[in-house]
Formats: C-alpha cells, structure tokens, sequence
C-alpha cells in the first residue's frame, strides 16, 4: 500500500476511533451507547488491518479481523442481552452534564496531545502520531469510568480504556504478539461476563444498577 | 472582469433563488409527509403578496424596529458577495475573510433580536433572549471550525481556503475536515433556525426562536424578513458546499464559462443539501430549549477536535 | 525643550493649575473653569502623546522636586501611547463633566480632584524612575479614590465600594513596592535605564515580574484581583467612572508591558502563558458577570473586566510567542492588544459616560426598571447604540478590528509555537470566542431593553435629553469610536512599530511592522486581509439600495401605527415587557454550575387555605463566586481575629500600659539573651 493511500485511511480509522469515543459522552440512550461502542470496535479492527496492509503483514490482518470480532461483535453482543433483561435504557443523571463532559473531553483531547509528544517524537511515523488519539480514548474512557452511574456505561467506560490500550499497542509497536493479544481479549471477555453477571445480580438486589447504590454494601 | 462578472452573479442567483430553496425544502418535507405540498414556486407568492400589503407599524416602535429587517438583509447580501459560491474571484475577497463573514451574519441576527426588544411584547423579548443564548454559544463552534480550516492553508481568506481545496481535492476526506464539517453543520442549522434547534413552522411560545421575535412584523417589512432569512440559509448552504465540496468552483485563469459551470454547480449543491437537510428534519423532533447547549457543547468539541487533529495527525 | 515636551508640562501645568483654581473660584463658575482647564490639558497631554509616538521623545530630570531621588521623567513610545490614550478619555470626560457637575457634583472636592486625577494619569507613563513611578501610581490611587466618594452621602453602597477599592488598591500598591523596590536593589539604582542595564539571576526576576504582575494585574481589574471594580466604577460619577475604566485601569496594561517587555526584556514561557491564563479567565468570567448584570453600569465595570483579559491575551501571547523567538507574530499579538487597549477606551469612555445620561435623566441605574429611552433620548440613545456596537465587536464597530487582529495572531501561531502552544493557542481562540458571543448578547440586553420597548417605571418615563455639553462630551468618545473603526489606519502604524520595537529579541532596528496597509488591512508575513471601511461602505450600499428596492416594488400606501398583538387582551401594560433579568435568564441557566446563583421564594398561603396564594415574594441574586470562595474566607479569618483581639482591650488603661511594659521588659531580656 502506497503512503498516499495509507496515511489518509489511518487518518480517517484514527478519527473515527476518537469520534466514537467522545460521542459515548454525549448520548443518554444506553442502547446508542452500546452502538457506538460496536462502531468504535470496527474501527479498531479497521485501523488494524489498515496498518496489516501497509506493512504486509497477514498476522496483524488476521489480528485485526479478530479483534473487530470480538469488538464490534461479540461483547456490544453480550451487553445488549444485558440491557435487555434490565428496565432502564437511559443514563439519567450522570454526575458530571453532558455538555459539561463534553467540554472536559476537549480539554482531555489537548492534555493527551501535551503528553503524547514525546512519545511521538522518538518514532515520527504517521502511526506513533496517531497516539494522542488513543490515549484521548483512554482518558474519556476513564472519565467515563468516573462520571456515570449506570453499571453497562461503567463496562463502556472500562472497554473505552481497553480499546485504547490495544489501540496505542497497535500503533506504537506495530503488532503485540498474537499470544499476549489473544490472552488481553480473553481477560476482557472474562471482565465483561464478570460484569454482566454482577449487574444481574444487582439489579436482583437493588432493583437497578446505579452503582451509587452499593454503597449500601458498606453500611 | 471574471471575478467582477461571478460575484454580481453570485448575488443574483442567492436573491433570486433562495426563496425557490426554501419552496423547494417545504415541498419535500410535504411529500415525505404525505401531503400534497404548494409548489416549489410558493414562497416567492408569498413575498409578493406580503410585499403589496400595507406597511404597519405597532404602537411604540421607532427606528430600530424598522431598520432591522433592512440590516439583516443587507448583511446576508454583503456576505453573498464575499464568500466564494461560484468563484474565488470575487474582487469582495480581500475586504472580509471567514471571521468578518460570520461576525456579519450575527450583525444580521443582532439587528432582528433587537427588533424583536424594540416591541416592547413578551414574545419579541423572549426569541430575542434566546436567539442570542444561542448565537453566544454557537460562536466559539464557528471560530475553532474556521481555526481548523485555516491552519491547512495559513490563512482565513475565504478564497485561499477553497482554492486550495480545489487543488487538493483528498484534503476533504481528511478527519481534520470531516470533523469541522460536522461542527459547521450543526452551527448552520443553529444560525438558520432549522430542528432540532428552533423549529421555521411553529408558533408554540413555548419552542419559538426566530418566530417569536418577527412576530409583531407584517407586510413588506415581513417579506424582506422572510427574504432575508431564506438567503441566509441558501448563504450558509453554499458556503458549506463551497469549504467540503469545492467542485465546480471558478478559480484563477476561468473564463465566462467557468462561471456558468460555477452557478449550476452551486444550484445543484445547494439544492442537495436543502433536500438532505429537509429529509432529516421529517425524521427529527426539536431539542428542548435546554438540551440545545449539549448539542452546541457537542458540536464544540468537534470542532476543537478538528483543530487538534490537524496537528494530531499532520 | 522639544514640542513634545512643551505639550506634556503644558498638560501637567493645567492640571496642577486647575486644581487650586477650582477651589478658590465660585460654585457657578466651577466646573465651567476646571472642565476647560481638564480639556485643555487633556488635549496637550494627547498631543504630547502623538508626537513622542512618531518619534519625538522627551525626557526630563526634576531633582529638586521629590528628596532623594529627584523626578525623572521619559516619554518614550510605550509611555506615550498611554498618555495619548488618557488625554484623548480626560478631554471627553471633562468636556461632559462641565454640564454633569449641576447634579450636586460641584463641591469644591468633587470639581478639583479630577485634574489631579488626570495630571496623576499623565505622570504614570512618563515616569522613568521607580520612585516617580511610585509616587505617580499612589497619587493615582488615593485622587480616584476621594472621586469614589464623591457621592458618599446619597448612597450607603459608596462606602463599601470605597473600602474595598482603597484595600485593593493599596494591597496591588504594596505588591508593586516590594517587586520594583527588590529590583532596584539588586540593579543598584532606581533609574528604568539602570534597571534595563541590570542583569537578575533567574530566580530574582521571576520574584520581580510576580510581584509587579500581582499588583498591575489588580489594577487592570484581572480575574481574581477583580472584586472591586465592579464595585468602584459603578458608585463613582460618571465621568469619573469614564475616566477609571478607559484609562486608569490602562496603567495595569502599561506597567506589565514596561516591566515584563521592556525592563526584564521579556522571561521564560511560563510567565507568559500565566498573563494569557489570567487574560483568559477575565475575559470570560468579566463577561459572564455583564451578561447576567441588571446594573448598567455594574454591567460596564465587568466588560472592563472582559476587556482587559483580552488585552491580557494579547500581551501573553505575545510574550509567550517571543520566548519561543518568534518576533514578527508577537509583534502582532502586541500590537492587536495595544490597538484593543485604545479601541477599549474610546468604547468604554462612551458608554459610561451615556450610562451616566441615562443615570441622571432617570434616577436609576437598573436595567428593569429602564426602557423607553429611544424616544426621550434619541441622542444618548443613538450614541449608546455606537458604543455598543463597539463594544458587542461586531463589524462595523471598533472592537471587531482589534479582535480580529488578535483573533489571527492566535491561529498563525499554531504551526510554530511547539506543544505549549498547540494547546494553548486553540483554547484561547475559543475563549476569545464565548467570549464576544456573550459580549453581543450583553450589549443586545443592555441597548435592547434599557433603550428600547416602552418605559418599565415613572422613573424612565420622566425621561429627557441631556444638556449639549453632555452629548458634546459623548459625541467626541463616539467620534473617535467611529474613526477608529472604519480607520484604524490612522493609529495602527504608530501602534505596530511600538509593537515591533517592544517584543524582546526583535533587535535593532526592530523588524517591519506587523500590520500595515491604508484602507485594507493586511499582516506582514501572513496572508490575511480585511478591510473595515470597504465592508461597513459594502453594508451601506446594501441597506440604501434595499431601501430604494422597498420603495419601488412594495406597496407605496402609508404606514399605518397598528396595535401591538395582545392576543386580544387589551393594551398590554410594562410590567408584561422582558426584563433584564429575564432577558439574561436562558444563559443564566445555561452556565448554572458557573454562576451558582441563589433565589429564594416566599409564598404566602391564604387564612383561609393553603392551596390559596396570598402573595409570592421571588428573589434572586447572583453573587460573584471567586469573591465568595476566595475572599470571604479571608475576610472571615480576619474578622474572626480582630473579635479574639478584642478580649486583649478591655478598657482597662493599667491593661495597656501593662502591655507595653511586658513588651518592654520582653524585648530586653531578649537581648540579655541573644549578645
């Protein structure tokens, strides 16, 4: 793949990656939530590949067919069914408002550029420059982890981070190798079990997954 | 002489054909209703009959009411001459780049909010009220769009902006412009009072903006508010087009024939967007009053994203 | 002595001249005698000013004036500005004040301060040592303050704004002592020469430039040293307020540009970048304040606010972008700044000056209970709506040129400035940016609602024009406003080469002018033009030939007057029109988390039952948040201590005697103790 082809198409999976990121912000609806979590997985799969191409690898193909499965199939998949079996569809009141996070996400977008750039400038290929966008990903992700109150946004939240981890993996190293890929999306997979379990079992004993509630635990 | 001969004609086809647009938009939004809808042609009927009425003006307004809908009008058409919709040649360029182009539309808005306060009603004050909350938070949007657009070409000339993106036409897909495009959509759809943000067709004091404030207005006063707000969102489409979509656009060297491309260009542009825009308001339901900051936040951080990213991933 | 020189002494002559005058003339001839001595000297003083910026300087050494050190006085460029900019304000405020003075403001006090307020402002800029600095500066502080309580007995709110003002400003006072003092020390002379020559370890400099900021800061009104300018500004007359908020508040500007560029040749990034925060924080709380403010003048005081941030953006920028060795954008950063410090003052000079009309035909300074005024006043009203226009930076109005300015320094900046300035640089365009959002809705509320619509109150309807020399006043400030818009050619190049020559490292001779150009504007190095005389004439056009397109293909049948739509409920009363308060409601809401403001509600039920309303009693305030979270506390402590300390005064006088005999006896043992 030539480089007039190959930075544009990076460009664009790296700008989606990050739109779908900071968009689980703005919506309440969880079901969209989910969607766009799917949608930002196929994007990981696609700027996966897309780096496969340039470099001719078939292992990273082969990996980002399997992660965009996992992603964008298998756990938006497993959290559906979640949502399915609980009541509330809606992020009703996140502690932090939504234009609010919205700003706070611009702000985040500049604080991980500002501490990318090292990293950045020891290899400046058009990949390692797309880092700031991952670990963008990442702080939105924690923040999500931080603001929300619902049990499937705090999961979102958590498999933000994860996405963007794997993402800087990709786009620092050029191909983690398929073992320890293949062990971190079991762990997650795990995680996401764990969770929805959990959240089966609070909304048995809560009526609801507003984690605020656990507090409840401790009294 | 091209560029001379491209922005008169520019202004022609904006005054002349924005009032068709608006027809146009109303018949579609008709059809995919299910109605049978006025004709395309509608709107201009309309502006005659408001025009031959009797001019009035309500009890206790003075200069201000009356002046308002002639700067609002006179903006948009200053601004029809600047921005390059059939040419970057226009010999108005170098006079007002994309920061004076916006600044010039809120002049316009500004002058109706005050009308809309001149009447002393209820209705007047509260679209006034509102129509500068959202105009307050729609600016910052605008100026960072414009940011991101600028540092591609290191300029804000309008001109140099779409000339460059006439010569480099893959610079439109990059995220830098994806993203400002989007941001200056929904600034578009903010400044043009279309849903989700105000909705053109109510009367309900609850939802009403822009309505609210012309409210007290009649005859031609009326028509040249109606006008005037027809060519802004023709104004706003086509300046949209022209920054994502710069094709068919007379650039340096074109002859008359350029020009003539450069107006079908732009009629066949404009008139896509007014459709896609029209298909989506059918699909939307408008945004409380106090959702609407989310969506302007949101459409902020897109456009601070699109400045981040041209440096990002330069 | 050069022109320049014989303009300036003529200036400070008239003023110090006018003083003892005003006090031994008669009542009626007062004002009439210190207005003309004041315009006089103002007009000097702004000549003074244009001829040292086109290169005339002049400097002077008095050594027998002050002991010790003598006068030193130096009108160079940077100081002349500034001097210009204050004459230009005192001859449009002392050109008003003749006919503002019949309103009870021709005491003796209140008619010979002024010229020394003035003579004071002179001084500032041209001094060129730091105990003339010093003493100019204090002179400046304590004339503005007995100006604030000139009207101390009509209104309890005087008092509390005179403290606040007089412990503000002698707190910024101290700051700058301790930095200019400290520098003096380690240059080893007091002289600016000596002070330029002098090389500070870096620790030394930092120290110096933290103090002077802190205390010029507080003087321009910067976010969080701001709390009382929106207090003093609005209690004071208003052609006093004119004077504090267009051309005192200035000298903040001029003593960050004279010791951050000139005296320290410019400092590491930080500081830089710590004078656009503080600009950033300003522009958008001072204009967050106005935009909720029902007070017209209190809603002045925090666009001053919002006005001096912007300018402050400017100056860091600058600063920030010559550390980084990039002369010719700073030079444009400054030089946009400078252009919106004098863009400013005219602007401000006007509105407050027409704030005070509308104060003195209608009793009142709240927006609720104004409105109506377009027919009673239609000068003031008109002149009002320039300012506004100016103020609002929409085009074709005076501020819109200089933000743009601003506006470009910032985006070219990008590509250069490294990973600081990528950050920085996008957010303060998006700060610049609310900022005149919020600054057209402000205006809009306080033209719309306090000007137009139909009289909210008896008050507003008793309305009437005020006297000539109060709209000469006025129409001299909007002159200049409209000159400066559709011209700003006239001072731009006076303005860019004192930029060029002031951003560090620019060398010698300074490099070409940032911006130049007759009618259309264009920088240098950067492709970018605007033109504002050809838009407002493109704009004219438009509205004329509308005009006549109107004319000659509407219906050419009379205007008929028609009732307003009252959804045919009868004449609608005021009481029905949008208010301020209502008017700034929907932002209100909007930036709720920022503001926090606090409204109670009272509702009376019936004797007879409780779902029956008798009355509701509403009230709402919106208090100034930093104020309460940094400063109340603080008072609080200070409270807290003075009631603990009261237990020590008893009353007794052996107690206190007492007291200074332990203190005594203790400081005596003590030196047993230690030689």
């Amino acid at each position: 793949m030539t480089d007039s082809v190959y930075v544009p198409l990076l460009d664009l999976a790296c700008g989606a990656f990050l739109l779908t990121g900071v968009l689980v912000l703005w919506r309440r609806d969880l079901a969209a939530i989910v969607r766009l979590f799917a949608v930002q997985g196929a994007d990981l799969g696609a700027l996966v590949i897309v780096l496969g191409l340039h470099k001719g690898s078939a292992e990273l193909m082969i990996a980002g067919v399997a992660v965009g499965g996992l992603r964008a199939g298998l756990l938006p998949c497993l959290m559906r069914r979640a949502l399915m079996a609980g009541g509330e569809g809606r992020e009703t009141k996140p502690l932090v408002n939504v234009a609010g996070s919205l700003l706070v996400a611009a702000v985040l977008a500049m604080v991980a550029y500002a501490v990318s750039q090292p990293l950045v400038r020891l290899t400046p290929t058009p990949a390692t420059q797309a880092v700031p966008v991952a670990l963008t990903v990442l702080l939105v992700g924690f923040f999500v982890l931080v603001t929300r109150r619902r049990a499937l946004s705090q999961v979102v939240g958590f498999l933000l981070m994860d996405n963007a981890i794997t993402a800087t993996a990709f786009l620092t190293t050029s191909g983690v190798p398929m073992v320890v890929e293949l062990g971190v999306s079991l762990d997650i997979l795990l995680a996401v079990l764990v969770l929805q379990v959990l959240t089966t079992r609070m909304r048995a004993a809560f009526g609801g997954t507003d984690l605020d509630e656990l507090r409840e635990l401790r009294d | 002489m091209t560029g001379l001969i491209g922005a008169v004609s520019q202004v022609v086809l904006v005054a002349v054909g924005s009032p068709l647009l608006a027809g146009l938009m109303r018949q579609v939004r008709a059809r995919l209703e299910g109605r049978a809808g006025a004709g395309v042609a509608q709107p201009w009927r309309d502006l005659r009959k408001l025009a031959r009425k009797e001019p009035i003006t309500p009890h206790g307004t003075g200069w201000v009411f009356r002046l308002a809908p002639l700067v609002l009008a006179g903006t948009v058409l200053v601004v029809a001459a600047v921005v390059p919709l059939v040419t970057t040649l226009s010999p108005m360029d170098g006079v007002a780049d994309l920061f004076a182009v916006t600044a010039l539309l809120a002049l316009g808005s500004v002058a109706l909010a005050l009308g809309g306060l001149d009447t002393g009603t209820a209705f007047g004050g509260m679209g006034a009220s509102r129509e500068v909350t959202v105009m307050a938070l729609v600016e910052p949007t605008i100026l960072l769009s414009v940011f991101a657009l600028s540092v591609r070409v290191g300029s804000t000339n309008l001109g140099a902006i779409v000339t460059s993106a006439v010569h480099d036409p893959l610079e439109v897909i990059s995220p830098v412009s994806l993203l400002a495009a989007v941001a200056l959509a929904v600034v578009t759809i903010a400044e043009t009072g279309r849903i989700p943000v105000d909705n053109p067709s109510t009367h309900l004091e609850l939802t009403m903006i822009h309505e609210a404030m012309i409210l007290e207005y009649s005859g031609p006063d009326l028509a040249l508010i109606e006008w005037a707000s027809a060519m802004r969102l023709s104004v706003l489409l086509g300046l949209l087009a022209s920054l994502f979509a710069p094709w068919g656009i007379a650039t340096a060297g074109a002859g008359l024939a350029a020009v003539v491309l450069g107006m079908a260009a732009l009629v066949i542009k404009v008139a896509a967007l007014g459709v896609l825009l029209a298909a989506g308001e059918v699909f939307m339901a408008k945004l409380r009053l106090f959702r609407i900051p989310e969506l302007l936040a949101g459409s902020f951080m897109l456009a601070l994203l699109a400045v981040a990213a041209s440096f990002f991933l330069a | 002595m050069n022109l320049t020189g014989t303009l300036f002494v003529a200036a400070l002559g008239l003023c110090l001249a006018a003083a003892p005058a005003a006090v031994l003339t008669p009542r009626r001839a007062r004002p009439l005698l210190a207005g003309a001595a004041t315009t006089a000297a103002g007009l000097a003083g702004a000549a003074a000013g244009v001829t040292a910026l086109s290169g005339q300087g002049w400097s002077a050494r008095l050594d027998g004036v002050l002991p010790l050190a003598g006068v030193r006085l130096d009108l160079d460029p940077l100081g002349a500005m500034f001097v210009a900019v204050t004459g230009a304000v005192a001859v449009c405020a002392a050109v008003y004040g003749v006919a503002y003075a019949r309103h009870g403001l021709d005491g003796r006090v209140a008619q010979a301060t002024p010229p020394l307020f003035v003579a004071s402002m002179l001084l500032v800029p041209a001094a060129a040592s730091v105990s003339t600095l010093l003493v100019a500066w204090e002179l400046m502080a304590l004339t503005s303050l007995l100006l604030v309580l000139a009207e101390h007995r009509r209104r309890a709110a005087v008092g509390e704004a005179a403290l606040w003002y007089a412990v503000m400003t002698h707190l910024g006072f101290a700051a700058i002592l301790a930095g200019l003092a400290g520098f003096a020390a380690l240059a080893g002379g007091e002289t600016f020469e000596q002070l330029r020559a002098a090389g500070l370890p870096p620790g030394a400099r930092d120290a110096v430039f933290l103090a002077t900021l802190a205390g010029f800061a507080s003087k321009a009104g910067i976010v969080p040293l701001h709390v009382w300018l929106a207090r003093a500004h609005p209690e004071a007359p208003s052609q006093v307020s004119a004077l504090m908020s267009a051309a005192m508040v200035n000298m903040g500007v001029y003593g960050i540009l004279r010791v951050g560029l000139d005296l320290l040749h410019g400092g590491p990034a930080w500081w830089w970048l710590l004078v656009l925060g503080a600009g950033a924080l300003s522009a958008l709380f001072g204009i967050l304040q106005a935009a909720v403010a029902s007070d017209l003048k209190r809603l002045l005081g925090h666009s001053t606010t919002e006005n001096m941030g912007l300018v402050l953006i400017g100056v860091g920028a600058a600063g920030f972008l010559a550390s980084g060795g990039d002369s010719m954008l700073a030079a444009l950063a400054l030089a946009a700044a400078l252009l919106h410090v004098v863009n400013h003052s005219a602007f401000k000079t006007l509105l407050f000056l027409a704030a005070g009309s509308v104060l003195h035909a209608t009793g009142t300074r709240d927006l609720d209970a104004l409105g109506g005024l377009r027919a009673r006043m239609p000068c003031t009203t008109a002149l009002f709506a320039v300012g506004a226009l100016a103020a609002s930076a929409l085009p074709p109005g005076n501020g819109f040129v200089s933000e743009w300015l601003l506006l470009q320094s910032l985006i070219h900046a990008l590509p250069t400035s490294g990973v600081a300035g990528a950050v920085t640089m996008p957010l303060a365009v998006g700060v610049i940016a609310l900022s005149a959002g919020l600054a057209i809705a402000t205006f809009v509320k306080a033209f719309g609602v306090g000007f137009l619509a139909r009289p909210r109150t008896p008050g507003a309807e008793r309305a009437s024009e005020s006297p000539p020399a109060m709209i000469g006043g006025m129409a001299l400030a909007a002159a200049s406003c409209v000159i400066l818009a559709l011209a700003p050619a006239t001072v731009l190049p006076g303005l860019s080469r004192l930029a060029a020559s002031l951003v560090p490292g620019s060398g010698h001779p300074p490099g070409p002018v940032p911006v130049s150009g007759e009618v259309t504007l264009r920088l240098t190095g950067y492709e970018g033009t605007i033109s504002p005389l050809l838009i407002a004439v493109a704009l004219a056009i438009a509205v004329i030939g509308l005009l006549g397109a109107v004319r000659l293909f509407a219906s050419r049948r009379a205007r008929r007057a028609a009732r307003l739509w009252d959804c045919g409920a009868g004449p609608m009363s005021p009481r029905m029109e949008y208010t301020a308060t209502s008017f700034a409601e929907p932002l209100q809401r909007v930036f709720d988390d920022v503001l926090e403001p606090e409204s109670d509600l009272d509702v009376t039920p019936t004797k007879e039952s409780a779902y029956l309303v008798e009355s509701v009693r509403f009230r709402a305030r919106i208090p100034d948040r930093i104020e309460r979270r940094l400063y109340d506390p603080v008072l609080a402590a200070a409270g807290a201590l003075g009631r603990a300390a009261t237990g020590l005064a008893n009353g007794s006088v052996h107690r206190y005697l007492a007291y200074g005999f332990y203190a005594l006896t203790a400081v005596l043992v003590a030196l047993a103790v230690i030689w």
